[in-house]
Parts: structure tokens; sequence; C-alpha cells
């Protein structure tokens, strides 16, 4: 139930309330008007009746005293028109012997004869006797000559104007009270829209920029609301703004180390290609020298071959590696013997060796773009062989199950800082990037991400930390076949 | 009341009879309630008519009851009243008729017993027990002729009405009647003909049970030590003209009369006959 409550808006929960609370206080409300008016009803009503008996009294007692029927007949059928306010129903006079002397009605309650039987139970107590369920009062009033009673009258008259009255405020008031609860409800769902209007404009902008598309709030939209919620709107725009900055500086960074990395590999491949270069000019001199020669001729072409052929190898894995229409295609074994290939000048340089190990089971490729995965494989080997120290061994493991690729790299250095270790693991490490440090990481964060895969840290007791990758594949044929 | 008790009560007003006016002094006519006498506006258009032709102040004097009338016209007191038959009888010696009211082309009028409308009785002698409305002891359709009814028929009043009351006016039996607070009265037939016309929502609540035979309707009169006077005579001549007058035309619409006429005492003798039985019956 207040769980159901909390989720109702507030835009009809204000209403609501406001209407419930205007309910309340004209229920409060009706009942002391209706307890007022009621009270006010019976003073004016006793007021009448005693004047109509005080009036009727004066009248029928000389009458009384001689027991004369048709006068005293005559003052209540006249006093009936004299006391319309009072609504007289019927009056009757008894004498001193109980019987009726006259009374308004004859017909119904004849003179010489006793009342009809329980009509003096009516005429109980001083003052007025109302019966609701008849809405008829009831009075009764002695007639005294001398000290001595003769004779009473008894008066009964119509009250259900008086009820009537009652319901007709009543209904007023619940009229009005529910008309203006209705307006306060309406007026309250139209305030209350407008007041929460701009804070929906906030939400639906926050949504979206938590779905990746941060907009500002345009001017059309600001230009209508009150000045508080325009500071709001013009606080999330500078936000909007400020992580727009922040995400381009970062593009760039990561433009930036790119071409870093693009020229540190350059310079590893000038080496790789211009070792070789050295043999074959040797070769090349060689042929000038002793070209004649059958076996010096073989020999020279041969050591050529191999060292164009280790230049090819070089150029080939640069190509895959940056040319973005080969990004796209799957990824193979052949990716990894490039990364080797590409790193091999900062192994030698640093007198280290990578350790592979393939648990590939015979697929031919995997469906997962091979471009992001060398990028980031080659970013993590970099770290590694970086991190380890010269003339130390970095390990690399592939394996390959029925959905994913596991791919673990593990440095003999003293790790990845903790620091930049959030870089793959935190939810949102796009705040530890503002100090520009990290990008290959962050890169390698980007893949992992962009392939809804998972990367995980695990550091040795022997100072080895290891980047464990797990990156699924074929999900394109499972959307599709779903 | 008995006549000898009547006379001694008046006697102090007679040693005093009123023979002669002043100028200024009104002319006082008395009015008993045998008609409509609860009607303002037609008292008043009467007086204003009579003073006119007279040319003199016309004061009307009405009582509650016949004898407070009868009285005062007896001793002199008013200069003249309209009474009822009845006590006209009783005061043949002391009265001098001036005229009597034409009704129809006539002047006679009928006593009516009256039952609530609807009351499934056919004949008086079922209203035995009832509560019995009269009007007044001293009228004669209002009182005398039930009881002589009564005494012609052997039957004592408390005997065969063991309830009965006095409403003091005609129109008062009517709404007694009506009301169901008496099951039956007894009443002008002219009264009760004319309110059948201005009140029929009222008389429409009673039926006539049984009609009298007719009688003499009851006569304007004057004290016999006034019959001569000037201005009792000119008020004669007043009446007697009345029916000719155009300017009396609409007075008389109102009351339903013709006019006035000259009237004999000869014409009372039924309602005497009356007064006689019911006397040595009571």
């Amino acid at each position: 139930m207040i769980a159901r409550w909390r989720e109702i808006p507030v835009t009809y929960k204000v209403p609501f309330i406001v209407a419930l609370l205007m309910v309340a206080i004209s229920a409060v409300l009706s009942e002391r008007v209706l307890d007022r008016l009621s009270r006010t009803q019976e003073s004016h009503i006793q007021g009448l009746a005693s004047t109509y008996l005080d009036g009727l009294s004066s009248t029928v007692l000389p009458a009384v005293l001689r027991q004369d029927v048709w006068e005293t007949f005559d003052a209540l059928d006249r006093s009936a028109d004299a006391y319309e306010a009072l609504r007289p129903i019927d009056a009757v006079v008894t004498g001193t012997d109980g019987n009726v002397l006259a009374s308004s009605d004859p017909a119904m309650i004849p003179s010489f004869q006793p009342p009809p039987e329980g009509f003096l139970d009516r005429y109980v107590g001083t003052g007025i006797q109302i019966e609701k369920s008849q809405e008829v009062g009831y009075a009764r009033r002695d007639l005294v000559y001398q000290g001595l009673p003769v004779g009473a009258i008894h008066v009964s008259f119509d009250v259900s104007h008086l009820f009537e009255e009652r319901r007709e405020i009543l209904m007023t008031l619940l009229l009005t009270n529910g008309v203006l609860a209705l307006l306060f409800g309406v007026a309250g769902f139209l305030i209350v829209r407008q007041m929460i209007g701009p804070m929906r404009i906030l939400e639906d902008h926050m949504r979206a920029a938590a779905s990746g598309i941060a907009k500002p709030i345009s001017e059309g939209l600001a230009g209508r609301t009150p000045s508080e919620a325009r500071r709001l709107f013009e606080g999330y725009n500078a936000l909007v703004e400020a992580e727009r900055e922040r995400k381009n500086l970062a593009m760039r960074l990561v433009e930036e180390e790119k071409v870093a990395g693009l020229g540190r590999l350059a310079s590893g491949m000038a080496h790789e290609i211009n070792n070789p270069l050295g043999g074959l000019l040797n070769a090349v001199d060689t042929l000038k020298t002793h070209g004649e020669s059958e076996k010096v001729r073989r020999t020279s072409i041969s050591l050529i071959e191999r060292g164009l052929q280790g230049i090819q190898a070089v150029v080939e894995a640069m190509l895959s590696t940056y040319r973005p229409e080969r990004q796209g295609r799957s990824l193979s074994r052949i990716d990894f013997d490039d990364i080797a290939l590409l790193v091999a000048p900062e192994l030698r340089r640093r007198q280290q060796r990578i350790e592979w190990s393939f648990n590939w089971a015979g697929h031919p490729e995997l469906d997962i773009p091979s471009g992001p995965v060398r990028q980031a494989l080659l970013n993590l080997v970099l770290n590694a062989i970086a991190a380890s120290p010269e003339r130390s061994e970095v390990q690399i493991n592939i394996g390959v199950d029925t959905r994913r690729i596991h791919i673990e790299v593990i440095d003999a250095g003293e790790g990845i800082p903790a620091d930049m270790a959030v870089i793959l693991t935190d939810r949102n490490p796009d705040p530890i990037l503002q100090s520009g440090r990290g990008l290959g990481l962050w890169m390698v964060r980007r893949m992992v991400d962009e392939v809804e895969g998972s990367v995980s840290i695990s550091f040795s007791q022997e100072g080895h930390t290891t980047v464990s990758l797990e990156l699924p594949f074929g999900r394109e044929e499972k959307a599709d076949a779903a | 009341m008995k006549r000898r008790e009547f006379l001694q009560m008046t006697s102090a007003a007679a040693l005093f009879p009123r023979t002669a006016h002043a100028g200024s002094t009104p002319f006082r006519f008395g009015l008993t309630p045998v008609f409509l006498s609860n009607d303002l506006e037609v008292t008043e258009r009467l007086r204003s008519y009579f003073a006119a032709r007279l040319g003199t102040d016309v004061e009307l004097v009405t009582r509650r009851t016949y004898q407070e009338i009868t009285a005062l016209v007896v001793s002199g007191q008013i200069d003249a009243a309209w009474i009822c038959g009845y006590p006209y009888v009783q005061y043949r010696e002391e009265l001098e008729l001036l005229a009597a009211p034409v009704w129809r082309g006539r002047s006679l009028y009928q006593s009516y017993l009256i039952v609530p409308a609807g009351r499934p009785v056919d004949d008086w002698t079922d209203l035995r027990g009832d509560v019995h409305a009269f009007s007044d002891p001293d009228s004669n359709s209002g009182y005398l002729v039930t009881q002589a009814l009564l005494a012609e028929s052997g039957l004592r009043e408390q005997d065969f009405f063991p309830r009965t009351i006095f409403t003091y006016g005609h129109r008062n039996v009517i709404r007694a009647v009506a009301a169901g607070l008496c099951t039956s009265g007894s009443v002008d037939g002219y009264v009760w003909e004319v309110m059948r016309a201005t009140e029929p929502a009222l008389v429409d609540q009673t039926q006539v049970l049984r009609k009298s035979e007719w009688l003499a309707f009851p006569p304007l009169a004057t004290s016999r030590g006034l019959q001569d006077d000037k201005r009792v005579r000119d008020f004669r001549d007043v009446l007697l003209a009345m029916a000719d007058d155009p300017e009396a035309a609409s007075i008389l619409s109102q009351l339903q009369l013709d006019g006035f006429a000259h009237c004999d005492p000869a014409e009372f003798d039924a309602i005497a006959t009356k007064f006689a039985t019911y006397r040595r019956f009571g």
C-alpha cells in the first residue's frame, strides 16, 4: 500500500491531499454549522411556540372558564392562521375533567370526549418535544386561573421545514465544499505540474545523458521557467559542457597516444628493417664482387630473399594493425603472430622474451573484430614489457572455449600501480583520466566495454601482475538466432 | 330569559326614552348577527349610504348576541335595528316595524337543518344524539324553528340533542358543522344561500337536511317611543326607496336582496305560533 502510494507521481498526490484536506475541513465545518443551526432553530421554535401558547392561553382562558366549546374552537381555528410561521398542525384544549373541550380538528379529535389513546403521552416534560422521525413538534401549556388549573392546551406543529432547511444547508455545504475541493484539486494539479515542469525537463535530459546522449537544455525550454529552475538548468548545462570538453580532451589524448605509440613502433620497425638492410647491402656487395661464383651467388640471393621476407612480415603486421579496412576482419592466430612481431624490437632492446601459450581449440578464426583486440593486447603487452625488468620473461596465455576467448598477460615486474589499475576495473574510470595518464589502459577498457567483455587484475606474492580479459564472441549470430 | 326579566333589565334605559335628537347626534342603527355581520365592507357601505341619504352621521351598533341589540332597540337607546322575527314576536308591544328585506321577490325566508356534506342521513329524526349547533337563543331560524320542531314532535332538546352549543352567528353554525365540531346545525336559510355564492369552499362542506316552511324575514324595527321621530321616519323612507335607488343597487346586490318593503305584523304570526309551541312544551 505504502509502496504503491510512493509510486504515485507528486502531480497527483498533492491535489489529492489538498482535496482530502478540503473534505476533512468541510466535514468539520459542516458539523459545526449544522449543530449551531440546530440549536438556533430549536431556540427559535421554542420562542415561537412559547409566544403562540401565551397568546392562545390568554385567548381561550375566558372561554375555557365558561366551558364554551364554540369560543374555544373559534380561538383555536383563528390562531392557526395568525401563527403561520409556527405551522401548527393541531391544537387541543382539554378541561379539568380530561375531556376535550375543543380542538382545531374536531373531526379527528371531537369535543366532549377523552383525547385519543396515546395522545397525552406525546406531551411530556417542559418545552418542545420534537419527534424527529415524524418531523413534528409537541408543546403543552397548563391553563391556570387564580392559581387553579382549569385545563390545558396541547399543540403540535410541523417542523419539517427545519429539517428541510438543515438538509438544504447540508446539501449547499456539500456542494460548495465539493466544488471547492475539486477546484483546489485541479488548481493544485496545474500548479504542481507547472512547478515540477522544469524538474521533468531536467529529468529527461539527465536520463538521456545517462544513456550517453548528454545535451544541454535549450534556451527555448529554459526561458519559460522560474529563476530557481533557470539556475538549475544553467548548472546542468555547465556540467554537460564540462563533460563534453573532458571527453574531447580524452579523445585528443587518445589520438596523441596513438600517434606516440605509432612513433615508437615506427622507430622499432625502422630498426627491424635496418638490421636486415645491412646484411642485404653486404650480400649485394658480395654479389658485385664475387657474383660469378655460383655458390656465392646462390648464398647471397638466399640471404637477400630472407632479409626481404623479414621486412615484408614487419610491414604486413604494421598494416594489419593500423589500416582501418583490415581492423574489421575476424580474429585469428595470425593476429597474435603479428603482435609478437611488433613487440619483438622492444623485447630485444630490453633483452626480454615472451612465453606464449595457446589453447586455440582448432578455431580458424573467432567472430570478434580483430582490430580492437590487437590494439588492446598490444597495449597490454607493451605495458607488461615496460613494467618487467630487463632479461625477464612476460607470459601470455590465450584460451578459447565455445563462447569466449581468455587472454592473460602476466608481467614479471612490480605490476600496475593500484591508481592506474582502477582504469581497467572501476565502473567509471573517466575522472582518473583527467590527469592524462593511463591512456593505454583506458583504450583497453574501452575495447572490453565495447564487446561487453570483462577485465580483472590480480597480483601474485612474487610481484607478478596478471591482467585477464574475457571477451565473448559470436554475439551478433546469437542475436540473429534469437 | 323571560320577557319580564328582560324588561326589568332594560328599565333603567327605558326611563329616559330618546324621543328627540339633537342635530349633531348620530343616527344609531343596530345590527344583529342575523346576516353577514362579519363582512365589514358591507356594513361600512351600508352605513355610508344611510348617512348620505339621511344627511346625518350614522353609527352602526353591533353586539355579540341578539339579546343585547334587542335590549338596546326596545329601550330606545338606538334608533332602529335589524332584528330577528323571534325577538320581535317576544317584544311586539314595545317595537314598531319599519320595513322588511325583500329576498327573491318576497319578504320570506326559511330555517335550514344542515349536516356535514356526505353524511348519510335522510330525515331530521336521524339526528338524535348529535352535537348540535344553534346560532343564538333569540334567533328564529337558528334556534326557535328547531326547538318548535322538537316540541311539535314531543321531543325534549336535552334528550334529542345531548350536547348543544351556541355559536352566536349563522356563519359560525356553518363553520362548526363544516369543521366537524358539531354534527348538525340550525341556520338561517338566507345566510346559507348567500354564503354558498360568496364562500362556496366553506358552505360546500355542509348539506341541507331539512328546510322549514317559509317564515317572515328578519325585520327592521324601532322602539314604539321613536316611531314618530322624524329621523326614524326618514330612515324608513330611505329603506323603502332603496330598491329604486341606483346608488343602493350594488349594496343590495352584495346582500343579495331586492330591497325593503312595508311589512305587516301579522306576517310574524307563524313565528309567534312556534314561540307559543316552544314555550308550552318547555
